[in-house]
């Protein structure tokens, strides 16, 4: 058939001597200038909306052109005759007379073979000159004009059908066509609303008597499919894209009927059917077919198909057309496999080949000519389905030829499983001559399979289906493995898993993995890291899906893995070393607490291993790794030959003697020397979240082991003030036998002297003396069960209360040479004293009493054995020190509340120049009774050797009993008897032995020479300097017995008695200083006469007196009054700038001394001469 | 129900793009992989989907293969739902998938409901993310059975009339 015209016809007709005349040409010219129709909007009573035309194309024919072409019956489109009749008249307004005469009867004449004709419209255009008109003025109206004429003539019903055209030559003015064009557009949609109102009531009536003998599909599609056309013609596109939908649902409900009687065949394929384009309407004579009624089902489906995606491309619906086409292809390539006998062999697959390709060209045709900027992702991505069906017929092809290998990708494009032992089909009849040729030759072919793959991932990646290109590439792969070019396969094999990652589709991710590895094998590539990569990541994915997820038959699962492991076996024995992190096939169980070796330094922590793997997996080692508090690590390993199948247990060793709780780190398993760790530490990222930060982290504790290797700080023995600080070391060697030992002190901002070490235990002359470096000190060959104590000088740390000392300690047994033990401890050790100690100076002429307070700054006790106070050097000093208290003072006990005080008497023979020193022996009271504690378990073993493993055990439980209550103290500071407050529990192993203990230590009394270990401190102590000391007494001058009266005047002297002997000018004779005296005013007891105060000269060892006399107020007894004697400033010396005062020391002989005072009795005259007159 | 239309394959897919159950429902062992590959290039095709079509949770024919058409469905929380049906010459309803996919709704529904579906000792660790993947661990037999079901009826639909 003929392509539809693009056009509305319009004709038009007018005086013969008019049409030729060239104000026609130019008005014709005018006219066609405001075409095409814009934004017709149809209004249509049969249909719901309104539909609006874009663009309409209008195309004006003289009416004498057009033939009657009635004759034919085939319907074809509406548009065929015109839709519109115009008839100019040009006669002048106003020219009433011409109009009558010649015109009217043009008009009517035209007007009668139009107005007959069906579905057409008529107007008459009037065309008026604009310059005759505005001559014509007002004047003449009464007689109407020309138009008016017309208008009554001819136009009888309400549709105006007259339309005034103003025309001037030259002036292209669009409002005077306005009208004009308004009248054409409804008489234009008029005609075609009814002539379509009439066909589709034609269709109608065709369709009602489907079921009537005689009716005739084809027929009817040619009638139905005319309406189509005419909506295509007026750009009605999806209108026309309905009535074909419409026309299909019919096709399938004809076929259902099984009614296919005005079909030929479904298919008698001619021999280029397989290649030729899909799209093209001319490529057969279509409509003739179908009206000949000899049509294939094939060649109609095809004819529908390319009407329909023809609309589709014309209305920029280029996506839908791929997809259609798509759709179709699958379609109806199943309906032609059906009858696959009665087609040449491969028909279809040729065909959906051909035809995809050709309408993916077709599309891009079609696509250069439609802007479709947001649409092009869909529209590639459609393409790129279409090339992707032509891509898998190559595919169904390649295996017919045996090109390719009947196995996923490829075979997963064929409809049927293959049978075994099919017969290659001929490829004779495949007219395509690109695929022909391709199939002759495996390369050609391979070539084209690539570039076809290539040009849909190409289309796949400019649409953004990144998947889909994934699979393809996929399958490029395969190819590649196929053909033997294993380094290519190799890697597109390795990069593709990590596109599936990411989304854990294990599946797709384990196929990959398989393939790389088989890929590897055929290669015979050497085992290298890559190739353990890609195992271990397919381990990966069979662990994290429990090995469900891969696409391999079941039974072959777990052998392929094994025999994947065995290779692995091999490969990690001569590989440079690697580690992995974090695989999921291995999980490792810690258990929460670490069991002790009884036997050796060292724990035993147990871990479960989650094997995912269906086979054993060859391992050497595991290990594990804790940290403590201070960042300390230690390893816990074991070795082990394999972890089978599922949860194995291990016992992991750490010959680290540590305790306490740790963080599990991390664990590794080593085989050979490939490394697998696992971080076991979690840093919880999100703050607010506290719940993943809970419980993510393991802790394991590992009891203490009280018979292992340790280090312990402690302060030493004698703790002198002002001299250099220094700690004791001790290392307890426990159960071990030491080969040799070596340790270094760290502390921050305190310098350790290990040239200046002492042993100061007594096995120090046994084993060899300790080997110090400034770093480090090594200790060899120490027994067991032993305490070496090392005393190690360090620098200042007064400012500190305590040192946070960090030891790291390196030792080897006897018994485990080969194994060497390094711990990291850390170790606070308190630099403060637990006592203070204050001193008071009494002097008295040439002798000092100094009284030391003994405080305790701590709320604990103090027992203290005793307190010293020795001269520098006795020997020559000339000191003699006297303690005043006896030695058998025994024990004293400070308590806060109660300080403790020491009294010496100091003898010299002139002023001390050196310090003296304290030395106070202490202990506290805990340290006291773990001490008894320790001595009666001691005993209590001796007894009952049996115990002996528990000794320190009951020592600790019994203590841990005393810290308990405190009742006990007071008892035992008074009396030694210790009465421990409650008693073990009774299924405690320790519960005999303590109460033993217990028994014993209730008898226990305070010996009386202390045991056990006693702590001494040296205090430094100056003995002031004073330059003058002064006695000063106040002498009665009177009898011994005499009685005192009060009011009674006493005589009585001061001598105060002044001695330079613990000043700077000690013995020397001739220095003197000037004094003051005062006598203290006690004016309620005495009455004091005489020299109360004044001033005198000291000299070393003179005396100056003055005599008093003292009167008693009233009776009682009383002290005398004291004297306060001052030094008065030095004359001659003057320091920082004000008068020196030597300092004085008085004190009152007479302090002590008190007077009896009688009251006087009776009464006393006295008689007294009056002189004489 | 529709007559002849036959489920080949469903996925479940979580809004992260990570697979919750691939059942396949052809003999084929090897086939197997073909609609891992259908479930997984959906996702491309859902994408472009999603984007412009908002409120509806059935998407449609996603494509088509030669054999199968792929129909997908996305519920309001984003987790994705493929369908791969045998392609035949009859269209499919989209009002017959779309009850269909509802059914296969409802299933997933049921099972991530499953308040034992997290094991409590990995409650801190894991993810509201990882709950729609742990559904489809093969621990839950429940909801493979239903799927199952659901696709055996639709392949019967004379079995829908048995009470």
């Amino acid at each position: 058939m003929a392509g539809p015209k693009k056009s509305v016809i319009v004709s038009y007709s007018s005086t013969q001597s008019f049409l030729s005349s060239s104000s026609w040409t130019q008005i014709l010219q005018t006219l066609n200038s405001q075409l095409p129709l814009r934004n017709i909007h149809w209004k249509s009573a049969s249909r719901p909306s309104i539909r609006t035309i874009h663009e309409l194309d209008v195309s004006l024919v003289n009416l004498d052109t057009i033939r009657d072409e009635l004759a034919s019956q085939i319907p074809t489109t509406l548009l065929e005759r015109p839709l519109l009749n115009i008839y100019v008249i040009t006669c002048e307004n106003n020219d009433l007379e011409a109009y009558r005469a010649t015109v009217k009867k043009q008009i009517k004449e035209w007007h009668a073979t139009v107005s007959t004709r069906k579905n057409q419209e008529w107007l008459i255009l009037h065309v008026v000159r604009a310059d005759t008109r505005v001559q014509s003025g007002a004047f003449f109206t009464l007689k109407g004009s020309v138009l008016d004429k017309v208008r009554a003539d001819f136009n009888t019903d309400k549709r105006e059908r007259c339309v005034q055209l103003v025309w001037s030559t030259g002036t292209n003015n669009p409002a005077a066509w306005a009208e004009f064009l308004n009248k054409l557009r409804d008489g234009m949609l008029s005609a075609f609303e009814s002539a379509v109102i009439q066909r589709e009531e034609d269709v109608r009536r065709s369709e009602g008597q489907r079921q009537m003998p005689g009716w005739n599909f084809c027929t009817f599609f040619i009638l139905k499919e005319s309406l189509a056309t005419s909506f295509e013609g007026i750009t009605l596109y999806d209108d026309a894209l309905v009535v074909y939908e419409e026309l299909e649902i019919s096709f399938y409900q004809v076929l259902k009927e099984k009614n296919l009687s005005w079909f030929g065949t479904l298919i008698s394929p001619s021999p280029k059917d397989d290649s030729a384009p899909l799209l093209s309407i001319d490529k057969k004579p279509y409509r003739e077919l179908i009206l000949a009624n000899n049509i294939t089902v094939f060649d109609f489906r095809i004819y529908v198909l390319s009407r329909q995606c023809e609309l589709l491309a014309k209305a920029s619906r280029l996506t839908e057309v791929c997809r259609k086409v798509g759709v179709f292809l699958s379609a109806f390539g199943r309906r032609l496999r059906e009858i696959e006998s009665e087609i040449p062999p491969l028909f279809v697959e040729s065909w959906i080949y051909s035809s995809a390709l050709s309408a993916v060209d077709q599309c891009d045709s079609w696509g250069s000519k439609v802007d479709l900027d947001a649409k092009r992702p869909a529209f590639n991505a459609g393409k790129a389905e279409l090339v992707e069906l032509a891509r898998n017929q190559l595919d169904v092809l390649g295996i017919e030829k045996q090109y390719l290998p009947c196995k996923p990708p490829f075979s997963s494009s064929l409809l049927v499983p293959r049978p075994e032992n099919a017969q290659p089909k001929s490829t004779e009849s495949i007219s395509n001559p690109q695929l022909s040729a391709a199939l002759r030759e495996p390369d050609t072919f391979y070539d084209l399979y690539i570039m076809t793959t290539n040009r849909a991932i190409d289309l796949y990646a400019k649409s953004g289906r990144r998947k889909f290109a994934l699979k393809l590439h996929g399958s490029l792969a395969a190819l590649d493995l196929h053909r033997g070019r294993l380094d290519n396969a190799l890697t597109t094999y390795n990069s593709l898993p990590a596109h599936y990652a990411p989304h854990s589709w294990t599946s797709l991710e384990s196929v990959m993995l398989t393939r790389a590895l088989e890929t590897h094998e055929t290669a015979k590539k050497p085992k290298d890291r890559d190739w353990i990569h890609v195992l271990l990541a397919f381990f990966k994915t069979y662990a994290e899906s429990g090995g469900t997820e891969l696409l391999m038959p079941e039974e072959s699962k777990s052998a392929y893995v094994s025999q994947c492991m065995s290779a692995l076996e091999v490969a990690v024995t001569n590989l440079e070393s690697g580690s992995y992190p974090d695989h999921p096939a291995l999980r490792l169980q810690v258990s929460p607490a670490a069991t002790l070796d009884e036997s050796r330094d060292g724990s035993y922590l147990t871990v479960t291993v989650h094997n995912s793997l269906p086979c054993a997996i060859p391992v050497s080692e595991i290990s594990v790794h804790l940290t403590g508090r201070e960042s300390e690590r230690f390893k816990f390993t074991t070795t082990s030959e394999s972890l089978d199948s599922g949860k194995t247990t291990v016992k992991l060793f750490s010959p680290t003697p540590c305790h306490g709780t740790f963080l599990l780190e991390s664990s590794e398993i080593r085989m050979q020397r490939l490394l697998l760790q696992w971080s076991h530490r979690r840093t919880s990222h999100i703050k607010g979240s506290r719940h993943t930060a809970k419980g993510n982290n393991t802790l394991v504790r590992i009891p203490h082991d009280l018979l292992a290797f340790d280090v312990s700080l402690r302060q030493p023995p004698l703790v002198a003030l002002g001299a250099t600080p220094s700690l004791l070391v001790v290392i307890s060697t426990g159960r071990n036998k030491i080969a040799s030992t070596s340790f270094s002190l760290s502390a921050p901002s305190v310098v350790f002297d290990y040239q200046g070490i002492t042993i100061s235990s007594s096995i120090a002359a046994s084993s060899s003396p300790p080997d110090s470096t400034p770093d480090r000190i090594t200790l060899q060959d120490l027994p067991e069960d032993e305490d070496i104590e090392l005393l190690i000088p360090h620098s200042d740390v007064s400012s500190f209360h305590s040192i946070k000392v960090t030891i790291e300690v390196d030792y080897t047994t006897a018994s485990e040479l080969s194994i060497s033990r390094s711990l990291r401890l850390t170790r606070v050790i308190n630099t403060t004293l637990p006592v203070s100690v204050n001193v008071e100076d009494f002097f008295r002429g040439n002798r000092l009493f100094s009284k030391f307070i003994v405080s305790t700054l701590s709320h604990q006790h103090v027992r203290i054995l005793n307190a010293r106070l020795e001269p520098p050097d006795s020997e020559r000093s000339g000191l003699k020190i006297l303690a005043c208290s006896s030695s058998k003072r025994g024990i004293v006990t400070v308590t806060p509340a109660q300080p403790a005080q020491f009294l010496f008497q100091i003898n010299s023979d002139g002023p001390v120049r050196e310090a003296l020193s304290l030395d106070i022996t202490y202990r506290m009271l805990r340290e006291e009774v773990e001490f008894v504690i320790e001595e009666a378990v001691e005993r209590a073993i001796v007894e009952t050797p049996d115990w002996k493993l528990q000794r320190i055990p009951v020592v600790r439980k019994l203590i841990q009993l005393l810290e308990a209550d405190a009742s006990w103290v007071e008892i035992y500071g008074i009396s030694g008897e210790l009465h421990i407050p409650g008693s073990p529990a009774s299924d405690d192993v320790l519960r005999e032995p303590a109460e033993v203990v217990k028994k014993m230590l209730q008898t226990h009394k305070h010996p009386t020479t202390p045991t056990g270990p006693w702590h001494d401190i040296r205090i430094p102590v100056d003995v002031p300097v004073m330059n003058i000391v002064a006695a000063a007494e106040i002498k009665l001058s009177m009898q011994k017995d005499t009685a005192l009266y009060a009011g009674q005047p006493i005589p009585a002297t001061l001598t105060v008695h002044s001695t330079f002997h613990w000043g700077t000018s000690a013995n020397d004779k001739e220095r003197q200083y000037m004094m003051q005296y005062d006598v203290e005013e006690m004016v309620k007891e005495w009455l004091v006469s005489g020299k109360k105060r004044g001033t005198f000269v000291a000299t070393d060892d003179g005396t100056f007196i003055v005599p008093l006399t003292l009167v008693a107020l009233h009776h009682g007894e009383f002290t005398l009054p004291k004297v306060v004697i001052t030094a008065l400033p030095l004359a001659d010396v003057v320091t920082m700038g004000s008068l020196a005062i030597p300092n004085t020391e008085t004190y009152q002989v007479h302090g002590a001394e008190k007077v009896l005072i009688s009251p006087r009795g009776g009464r006393s005259t006295f008689v007294l001469g009056m002189g004489s007159t | 129900m529709a007559p002849n239309l036959r489920l080949n394959a469903v996925a479940f897919i979580s809004p992260q793009n990570h697979p919750i159950l691939i059942r396949t429902f052809t003999k084929q062992d090897e086939g197997a992989i073909k609609y891992h590959y259908i479930a997984h290039t959906s996702l491309d095709v859902i994408e472009e989907r999603a984007s412009s079509k908002s409120s509806e949770c059935y998407l449609g024919l996603l494509y088509s293969t030669e054999d199968v058409a792929v129909y997908g469905y996305m519920t309001p929380l984003k987790v994705k739902i493929v369908l791969a049906a045998a392609l035949t010459d009859a269209v499919a309803r989209d009002v017959d998938l779309n009850m269909i996919f509802k059914a296969l709704h409802m299933a997933y529904y049921s099972a991530i409901s499953n308040p034992f579906l997290v094991p409590p000792d990995t409650s801190g660790a894991v993810h509201d993310s990882a709950r729609p993947v742990l559904a489809g661990s093969p621990k839950w037999k429940q909801f493979r059975r239903r799927v199952d079901e659901i696709a055996r009826i639709v392949g019967n639909p004379a079995t829908t009339t048995a009470p």
